[in-house]
């Protein structure tokens, strides 16, 4: 055992160090009394414990040590501190740490209630003999390590339960009867992180046989970004089921944006298509969203139509639409911008729609031969196109990006390959 | 994947010049910066994007909250940017309808001096 003085032993390199593969164990006696501190060091001496032991004689002398050590022995009489305070501190400070609580025999009881508190053990003075002693402080580290590992558990299976729960609600089942269309559909997060974004997406096809299909990105990401992302998705829904005119659709979805954003500085672009039940044509409508690309067997162009301000951002109660031709036989890819954010090389540069509109042409010649039978087209297309935008940036991408891609197989409602 | 950030009164406007990308992870030293300019009372603002080599969602988000902040005290935020494929982005998204947006420093100062 090594008994250093804390103000020499606070100059030791910083962080925790890793005590279960060194055999040496960091503890800190957190005592005033220079006759108990004594009799611990030379308790743990007797014992040949292999412990680093420092001394502190308060709680605020104890305070900045408390990253290099794995147990603290504490007196529960300190100038600083009485009674259940320290282990209290202790817990706010550093909840992972193992705390023993040494108390005389007069208020043993305050022992058993310093465990209540989160104490892992409590000694009574006077009746602890080395052996013992060294006993208490390993258990102690090893409760303490194993609850953190457990509590670290919980919550890394909290975090994917939620993450599931909002990533159902941003990316629904479609509702559609048409056996013409095919829907094929990605969601991934960005920066190969667990956390989710913002972006959405919903497809619904309504009584009169109209198909209205949306996508958007509330700006930012994390998990106030997510929520509204449902919250919006599900208020666009609600809209069009209900049937109601798009104007009132977008307006509506302004509307629960503004009144349910945690920040009055989110906002989220949309795009939404309607495509008439003939299928041939649509009428669009881009709020600050990219338009989505039209894809025939001889042809890819961008759709065009008026922008108009992302909800969130201006009064905006207008929606100019547009009316876009789509053709016998089509595919339509809506998508967020986190698809062409990504790079191309060491530079600056980035996908941006021009590059991506070259990756899709490179995509549908290579998609033949690597076709697989049971899997259609453009589901082997819109992996081809995910997989290509992250070979070219290197990585995963760091934006979140959600992909929808619809496909119609012509009026003679051929099932396609 | 770098930012450089800095400022400097001129004709009563602050000018913020922007260096590098702006996204995800750089965005939010820009939003701090914004809102240090408004907390000392910098209600005119300019930010120069003629060097930012990148700008996301996030990116536009920190400039609509910082045109959202001056607003607030009556205050204007313009924008200077030639660059092509900066100002798609802001075409995409409707922001041009939005912000100022100037060829030169000086034009969106003298843009700014004539509509008072």
């Amino acid at each position: 055992m090594v008994a250093e003085d804390a103000s020499r032993a606070s100059h030791a390199s910083g962080g925790r160090p890793d005590t279960a593969m060194s055999d040496r164990m960091h503890v800190l006696l957190i005592e005033d009394d220079d006759g108990d501190a004594l009799i611990v060091e030379e308790l743990l001496l007797d014992a040949g414990a292999p412990f680093n032991m420092r001394r502190a004689r308060s709680l605020a002398e104890a305070r900045p040590q408390l990253g290099n050590v794995s147990c603290v022995l504490l007196d529960l009489e300190l100038p600083d501190s009485r009674g259940l305070t320290g282990v209290r501190m202790l817990q706010d400070a550093m909840p992972e740490l193992a705390v023993v609580v040494l108390t005389g025999i007069s208020d043993e009881h305050l022992g058993e209630e310093a465990v209540g508190a989160g104490a892992q053990d409590y000694l009574v003075k006077g009746q602890v003999d080395g052996f013992l002693l060294q006993r208490v402080v390993r258990y102690a580290v090893e409760r303490s390590r194993a609850e953190e590992t457990q509590r670290q558990l919980a919550q890394a299976r909290l975090l994917a339960a939620e993450n599931s729960r909002l990533e159902r609600g941003l990316l629904p089942s479609p509702l559609l009867a048409d056996p013409r269309l095919t829907v094929a559909a990605r969601y991934r997060p960005g920066g190969g992180q667990m956390l989710l974004g913002g972006d959405f997406y919903d497809l619904v096809q309504a009584a009169d046989g109209w198909v209205h299909v949306m996508i958007g990105d509330v700006c930012g990401r994390g998990p106030d970004e997510a929520a509204l992302g449902v919250c919006l998705r599900v208020a666009w829904r609600t809209l069009v089921l209900a049937g109601r005119p798009v104007q009132e659709v977008l307006s509506g979805v302004q509307q629960v944006l503004e009144h349910e954003r945690q920040n009055e500085r989110l906002f989220a672009t949309l795009c939404m298509l309607s495509i008439a039940p003939d299928r041939a044509e649509g009428r669009l409508h881009l709020a600050g969203h990219p338009p989505p690309i039209l894809l025939t067997s001889d042809s890819m162009r961008e759709l065009a139509a008026p922008v108009s301000l992302p909800p969130g951002i201006g009064p905006g109660s207008e929606w100019p639409g547009s009316t876009v031709r789509l053709g016998d036989s089509w595919s339509l890819l809506l998508y967020t911008d986190g698809l062409i954010e990504g790079r191309v090389g060491p530079g600056p540069e980035r996908l941006g729609s021009d590059g991506l509109m070259k990756m899709i042409e490179k995509a549908r010649v290579q998609a033949p031969a690597a076709a697989v039978p049971d899997r259609p087209e453009n589901e082997r297309l819109i992996d081809s196109i995910i997989d290509q935008a992250r070979e070219l940036n290197g990585e995963d991408l760091d934006d979140d990006l959600a992909m929808l891609l619809i496909g119609y197989h012509g009026p003679a409602g051929g099932a396609g390959p | 994947m770098d930012l450089k950030l800095d400022h400097h009164t001129k004709d009563g406007i602050e000018i913020v010049d922007v260096e590098g990308e702006i996204d995800v992870y750089t965005a939010p030293r820009l939003r701090e910066l914004l809102i240090e300019l408004v907390n000392s009372r910098f209600y005119q603002l300019v930010v120069n994007m003629e060097k930012v080599e990148f700008l996301d969602s996030t990116g536009l988000g920190v400039l609509v909250g910082g045109l959202k902040r001056v607003r607030a005290h009556d205050g204007s935020l313009d924008l200077v940017c030639t660059q092509e494929r900066i100002l798609k982005i802001f075409r995409i998204t409707g922001l041009t309808k939005v912000f100022g947006i100037h060829d030169t420093v000086d034009e969106a100062i003298a843009a700014r001096k004539s509509e008072k």
